[in-house]
């Protein structure tokens, strides 16, 4: 008991995320959830991908999902485009209007680039290796250090944000029909239309690798701490022995 | 206050009702919306699709057209392929030679069209990917007369002409709007790869209207009817497909 108390006393509320931050990490969640439940749906009446501009039943397939152990019409029973499709555009949008408010909130806030970009020295050799030591041995930061993102945490934020989301954007335009008038180039950039809607499930593959991994190290980081932190932004940095409270 | 706060919350939505009175003047509005707009957050997102493409398309650009040398070899056959249907039968039998395409509605003056009048009809060929929305695609060579074509050997539509409604062998229907019929490649096709159309992908004429899915590509046409509203055709939604809660609009 007064141990803990104890705890407390050496630690320092600080704020995490700004309301903005908050609010769309949480429609971030949502539609990606969403996005992802539809877009299954969608895939599993085509369960098939293909490489270039053509790709059919019978075409030569780059994945079929009946060679993973769920045939044709077993795929096709459990999935519903007709749902996958409508959802799969609504929350499209809600994804969309989501990132460019996020987008024109934090663009022009300094603050937003000191949390978000890793500075000269977070980049060297030496700390890029220890920060990746740390992952792998689920080390956890302490102190002072956990009030802001460690390097690799900034980088992976910076590829799903900058990278990732905007390619899932990209390669889902490709995919449209209405794009062979309104952008026939972007889709000749993927080297056609098949090619955009495989790398477009790829790029889904990562996305779910970087959810797996964000949620395994928000365990890692205490789950009550970190969730409190991106619902209310509060967060409790606590002091190591030997930290100093002024920062 | 929060006197203050209705009156700006008026003034705000009077000024975002002129910015998009102002964006859409002399334009058609009826070019960012479908027959039937669905409800709640759906309809939204429909519109919100549709416009922003409609938009991205207002300059009716031609879809990327292929070289012959890329045309799919077995073209797939998909949905219905063989209309179980009397007549559609009789006309298969006799080669289509008494296959006709009433061209009605509003129309200044209606025609029936033998497939030898579609024939001599200016024509174009084109090579333009086929993008089914359950995912696939393929590339094949159409050619065919333009529907703006078609419609001008009916003597042209009158003022209150909004749709085109066709109507399949075997049950389909689909409406399309101006924007679609008056577009270059929308072609209503008779051939397929320099031959004759086959039979599985919608003999004698099937529609071509790039810039969609497959699902507005109607096959084994029967008629053409020019429309002021969708509304007395099966559930009012503007075709068969959006019916069945697919979008109507499917040029994403």
């Amino acid at each position: 008991m007064k141990n803990s108390l104890q705890v407390k006393d050496s630690g320092a509320w600080v704020l995490r995320h700004s309301v903005n931050a908050r609010i769309c990490h949480w429609i971030t969640v949502f539609s990606f959830v969403y996005l992802l439940l539809s877009g299954i749906m969608i895939f599993l009446q085509f369960p098939e991908l293909y490489w270039g501009k053509v790709g059919f039943q019978g075409y030569p397939a780059f994945f079929r999902l009946s060679d993973w152990g769920l045939s044709w019409e077993e795929a096709d029973a459990l999935g519903n485009r007709r749902w996958g499709r409508n959802y799969h555009y609504l929350f499209a949008w809600v994804f969309i209007f989501n990132g460019i408010i996020y987008l024109a909130w934090n663009l022009w806030q300094k603050k937003f680039y000191r949390k978000m970009l890793p500075t000269r020295e977070e980049l060297t050799g030496r700390n890029l290796k220890q920060d990746l030591i740390n992952h792998l041995r689920f080390r956890s930061e302490k102190g002072q250090a956990t009030r802001h993102y460690n390097v690799l945490q900034k980088i992976s934020y910076l590829i799903v944000l900058f990278v990732l989301f905007p390619f899932m954007f990209v390669s889902g335009l490709a995919q449209m029909p209405a794009f062979t008038a309104i952008s026939p180039e972007l889709i000749d950039l993927f080297g056609g239309r098949q090619t955009a809607r495989t790398l477009h499930v790829l790029c889904t593959v990562l996305l779910v690798l970087f959810v797996v991994v964000h949620v395994i190290e928000v365990f890692i980081a205490g789950i009550v701490n970190q969730m409190r932190s991106m619902i209310t932004g509060k967060y409790l940095s606590k002091t190591e022995a030997g930290e100093g409270e002024n920062e | 206050m929060k006197k203050v706060k209705t009156l700006s919350r008026r003034k705000f939505m009077t000024r975002a009702g002129a910015v998009s009175g102002f964006l859409l003047a002399g334009c058609d509005t009826d070019i960012y919306m479908p027959p039937k707009v669905r409800g709640g957050v759906m309809g939204v997102a429909d519109v919100l699709t549709m416009a922003s493409q409609r938009l991205l398309l207002s300059g009716q650009q031609l879809v990327q057209e292929h070289d012959v040398s890329e045309v799919t070899k077995n073209f797939p056959v998909w949905n219905q392929s063989n209309p179980d249907d009397e007549e559609y039968q009789r006309l298969r039998r006799s080669n289509y030679q008494d296959w006709r395409l009433p061209v009605s509605g509003l129309v200044n003056s209606p025609v029936s069209l033998s497939l030898e009048d579609l024939k001599r009809l200016p024509r174009r060929t084109q090579v333009t990917s086929h993008i089914c929305e359950q995912g696939w695609s393929a590339i094949a060579q159409w050619t065919g007369t333009p529907l703006l074509r078609v419609l001008e050997a009916a003597g042209g539509v009158t003022a209150d002409a909004r749709y085109i409604v066709m109507h399949a062998y075997g049950g389909w229907y689909e409406g399309y709007d101006m924007f679609d019929a008056v577009h270059p490649q929308t072609i209503l096709a008779y051939g397929m790869n320099g031959k004759e159309l086959p039979l599985g992908n919608g003999a004698p004429v099937r529609l071509r209207v790039e810039r969609h899915c497959g699902y507005k590509q109607l096959k084994f046409l029967k008629s053409v009817q020019v429309v002021s509203s969708m509304e007395e055709f099966g559930r009012g939604t503007g075709g068969l497909n959006s019916d069945f809660d697919f979008h109507w609009y499917a040029g994403a």
